[in-house]
């Protein structure tokens, strides 16, 4: 399959950026969707022992990349412990 | 800090801002306010304790969640078909 791949790629020189770019476009979607299912405090893979990761946070943790208007260090934890 | 949450009920507006749910989409914000609400009754009540600091949960969720939410749940709760883990 590769041996197919490069035999083609010598004769026709100019299909590298095709692969180039589509490559790039993969590997960027793969790395964003397995952040998204990884540091995503709304995703919970293990049901038993870590329920809502939601909860995990910090009262003053950023989780957006760009908190426009919102000051951070000054949020505390609002509701009573029980 | 009953004080204090006492005195947060009182000057209570609105629910504030909440770190863990940033985003237009407050859904799961109105859904663990109602979860903690009902979570903080069973563990002060079990312990003996007067759960007057559990209505700021309560305040937080009549805020946030619609009513026609607020009543099937309740009503599921008596049901006992809620399907959250109070």
């Amino acid at each position: 399959m590769l041996g197919i791949i490069a035999k083609q790629l010598k004769s026709h020189p100019a299909l590298i950026p095709l692969f180039i770019f589509i490559g790039g476009g993969a590997a960027m979607s793969i790395t964003y969707l397995s952040r998204l299912a990884l540091r995503n405090p709304d995703v919970s893979w293990d049901r038993k022992n870590n329920p809502e990761p939601w909860n995990n946070m910090k009262p003053d943790q950023q989780y957006k990349l760009f908190a426009v208007n919102m000051d951070y260090s000054k949020l505390k934890k609002e509701g009573p412990d029980f | 800090m009953s004080d204090t949450i006492d005195e947060k009920i009182k000057n209570y507006r609105t629910a504030p801002f909440d770190a863990r749910f940033p985003n237009t989409n407050q859904t799961r914000n109105c859904y663990q306010n109602y979860l903690d609400f009902h979570r903080c009754n069973k563990a002060l009540s079990a312990k003996d304790q007067d759960t007057a600091p559990c209505d700021w949960y309560q305040r937080v969720y009549k805020s946030l969640c619609p009513v026609s939410w607020v009543t099937k749940w309740d009503d599921q709760l008596e049901a006992g078909s809620f399907a959250g883990k109070i």
